[in-house]
């Protein structure tokens, strides 16, 4: 009955394949569109084995690069930063102008009297944008991004990304202690949502969630309860999205094959990035976005729906707990989720482990998911 | 052995502004295949004045994706022969000789494409760039246009209108930023609170900053007097657009502007290659290549004779040859040896020419 063996979650080898298969062939989450504002600025991404460069040119176009030296390979640039018109791999100084092009070897006449330096580029990789989002695919001839997300537009939120701000406190990093398909799955984990998460995610009603797969993306979607949905002015906790009138009011939670994840709900767009640092062990990457506010409305705003939840909607955590670490009494459902994916990856390596039934509904995402991953593995030849 | 007209029937007059004149035809059922065009592409007409023909160019301003009738638009220009008659003259019910559409500026609109338009367009320059815009809208449902376009004042901005509800229909995808070289005052009901200037570098670079692409794949289609064209293209390139993203027209309502004088060669002796056939003939001084060739009765493809359409293109094989104005090549082809018959005199003794 499982669809993937254990090694899937467990070992070097198969991550390594999963790097080169489906992360080195397919489109995935670089930033925001006002992560790269400027002429000049650059960002890198790592895209399994193959690190990206963005870089935006004075003609507000990103171009992509393989982040790779054609000297030796070195590495050209670290992290974010600003380069006005040239990178200089860090090594030898050889410089390349903002197409890629190389323009400079120091003693050329000396050291390289026949190379051809406008015959060497760095290589070229795919860049676009979509919904706000900057993309990259490892590939130079990738599929269009229309293409690749073809479909799914009807099923996501009203929202318009690009108009939302992202507020400078609302970007989280953390590490967990599983491997990087156990994350996802449990993001699309429709029967842990009543459960786990009994006292944090109790304002939408997940019975009447509604699901399914776009090719390779999971689609998700659930209204508010009742309750909530009553009150709305009071216990919303930022300004309402201004697209989200009562017809499609609710929670957008898709997953975007490989890599991110979405939620986009009443007052909030955030994106959810994996990145595999290892088999047991994933970053995850928080980004949120809300209307545009004052700094005083976003604390007013907080306050009093606050408030308003110990009033109307009560506030209790699933376990009392006197350890105030203790997730599980956190009150915050991502750390309920980091929880159950850390204890989850402990038992994996049991001699004993083995999955004795898996829910018909609410974990068919998941089934349907690791059917995917099995699919791109299987993908290449040898 | 030139083109074929045919003769069109003019089926409407409209007057978007004051001075100009909107022409549309109906084509007859059997001509609609030879009739069809890409957004850009404009017509060969030729007009009978008092006894006298001339040929002009137009380009199409209406929408091949619609079910529209071709239709033109023709500013007035002072003293032109041509554009007066147009504008005064022309009734709906005539004829008129057309040919089928042509030319290479012109954009390549599929369904899927994902992608960002930038069109620079100044007075009549409008027209093709007015076609592309649509089509792109109609046609290209994921693209986005981004729109710089240069007049004189509020009253003489062709398709002003059509423009404007455009942009109430496709709010998400276009976007117009307008530039007045000399706002009236008194022109309009409002004064100008819009950009005033002409489009040159520092414009482009600020027009881009505001606009910059949401899609990644971009395109650049200019269309104007032959020096903003100029200038257009340079400050693009400068900002790092490869050439092979820009597109040029140069529109013809001045098709005065740009001749240059040249020296040419008396009693050139030319040897054509075409269509497997070889001729030789003599050229006298001043006459352009398709002028020799006329008079020694050699029939080649040529229409406009003004350097716009490139039907009379030929490849220089030797000898040297010197064009009074070229906008229907660029500089590449130019620099493979390409010339335009129509406007090229022969600066050596000896040429070799072959038409392809
Ligand atoms: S490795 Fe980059 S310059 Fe040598
Ligand atoms: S005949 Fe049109 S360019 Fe020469
Ligand atoms: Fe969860």
């Amino acid at each position: 009955m499982p669809i993937l063996p254990i090694e899937a979650y467990t070992s070097q080898e198969w991550l390594d394949r999963e790097k080169r298969i489906i992360f080195g062939n397919s489109w995935q989450f670089a930033g925001f569109m006002e992560d790269l504002s400027d002429p000049g600025d650059y960002l890198t991404v790592q895209c399994g084995f193959q690190n990206i460069l963005l870089v935006k040119g004075r003609d507000q176009r990103i171009r992509a690069f393989h982040n790779l030296c054609r000297h030796r390979g070195t590495q050209l640039l670290r992290a974010v930063g600003k380069k006005q018109k040239a990178l200089t791999c860090p090594y030898h100084d050889w410089t390349y102008d903002l197409s890629g092009q190389l323009i400079s070897v120091p003693e050329k006449e000396k050291e390289f009297p026949d190379l051809e330096i406008d015959k060497i580029c760095l290589h070229k990789a795919s860049v676009d944008i979509w919904r706000g989002m900057i993309w990259v695919h490892p590939k130079a001839d990738a599929p269009s991004i229309i293409h690749y997300f073809d479909g799914i537009a009807e099923h996501l939120g009203p929202h318009d990304p690009m108009r939302l701000i992202e507020y400078p406190d609302t970007k989280i990093e953390k590490l967990i202690k599983a491997n990087w398909k156990i994350v996802v799955e449990n993001y699309i984990d429709v029967y842990h949502l009543a459960h786990l998460h009994s006292n944090t995610l109790q304002m939408y009603d997940h019975a009447k969630a509604e699901f399914g797969f776009v090719n390779d993306h999971y689609m998700f979607w659930e209204p508010l309860v009742k309750k909530y949905k009553d009150n709305l002015d009071q216990l919303i906790p930022y300004k309402r999205i201004a697209e989200m009138t009562d017809e499609y009011i609710g929670a957008y939670v898709p997953w975007l094959f490989p890599s991110l994840g979405l939620s986009e709900t009443e007052s909030s767009w955030s994106t959810f990035h994996v990145i595999p640092l290892a088999p047991d062990l994933t970053k995850v990457v928080l980004r949120s976005k809300l209307e545009p506010m004052t700094d005083w409305e976003y604390m007013r705003l907080g306050m009093k729906s606050g408030e308003a939840w110990k009033k109307i909607m009560g506030v209790d955590t699933k376990y009392k707990s006197e350890d105030p670490n203790d997730p599980m009494a956190s009150g915050d459902f991502m750390e309920e989720d980091i929880f159950a994916c850390e204890q989850q990856q402990k038992s994996l390596t049991n001699p004993l482990f083995s999955i004795a039934a898996s829910a018909k509904q609410g974990e068919s995402p998941i089934r349907n998911f690791q059917q995917i991953i099995a699919g791109w593995m299987k993908t290449e030849q040898n | 052995m030139s083109e074929q007209f045919h003769k069109l029937t003019v089926s409407k007059l409209e007057k978007p502004i004051k001075d100009a004149v909107r022409i549309s035809f109906t084509l007859p059922k059997h001509l609609i295949k030879e009739f069809s065009y890409h957004p850009g592409q404009h017509l060969l007409i030729e007009f009978e004045i008092e006894g006298e023909s001339y040929r002009r160019t137009y380009s199409l301003n209406s929408c091949p994706f619609l079910e529209e009738d071709l239709q033109i638009s023709i500013k007035r220009v002072k003293a032109g022969k041509v554009s007066n008659f147009a504008n005064d003259q022309l009734k709906e019910g005539d004829t008129l000789k057309v040919m089928k559409p042509k030319g290479r500026f012109f954009a390549q609109i599929t369904a899927e494409a994902y992608k960002s338009y930038y069109l620079f367009a100044a007075g009549s320059g409008i027209t093709p760039i007015f076609s592309i815009l649509k089509s792109i809208l109609v046609a290209s449902p994921y693209s986005q246009v981004y729109l710089f376009y240069g007049n004189k004042n509020q009253d003489s901005i062709l398709f002003n209108e059509e423009l404007k509800s455009l942009q109430a229909e496709y709010k998400q995808r276009l976007e117009i930023v307008h530039i007045l070289s000399n706002p009236g005052l008194w022109s309009s009901w409002e004064s100008w609170k819009g950009k005033k200037g002409r489009i040159n570098s520092r414009e482009i670079e600020d027009f881009i900053n505001h606009h910059p692409p949401i899609a990644q794949q971009t395109e650049y289609f200019i269309c104007g007097p032959s020096s903003m064209n100029l200038d257009v293209r340079k400050s693009l390139m400068e900002l790092g657009i490869p050439a092979d993203l820009i597109h040029i027209e140069h529109f013809s309502a001045n098709q005065d502007e740009g001749i240059r004088k040249i020296d040419s060669v008396d009693h050139a002796n030319i040897e054509l290659s075409y269509q497997k056939n070889s001729f030789h003939f003599e050229m006298k001084k001043g006459q352009t290549i398709l002028q020799g060739l006329k008079e020694n009765g050699i029939e080649v493809p040529y229409s406009c004779e003004s350097g716009v359409c490139g039907s009379c293109v030929a490849k220089l094989r030797e000898g040297s040859a010197e064009m009074k104005t070229c906008m229907a090549l660029d500089d590449k082809d130019i620099e493979e040896g390409y010339i335009l018959n129509c406007q090229a005199l022969a600066t050596s003794e000896r040429l070799k020419i072959e038409i392809p």
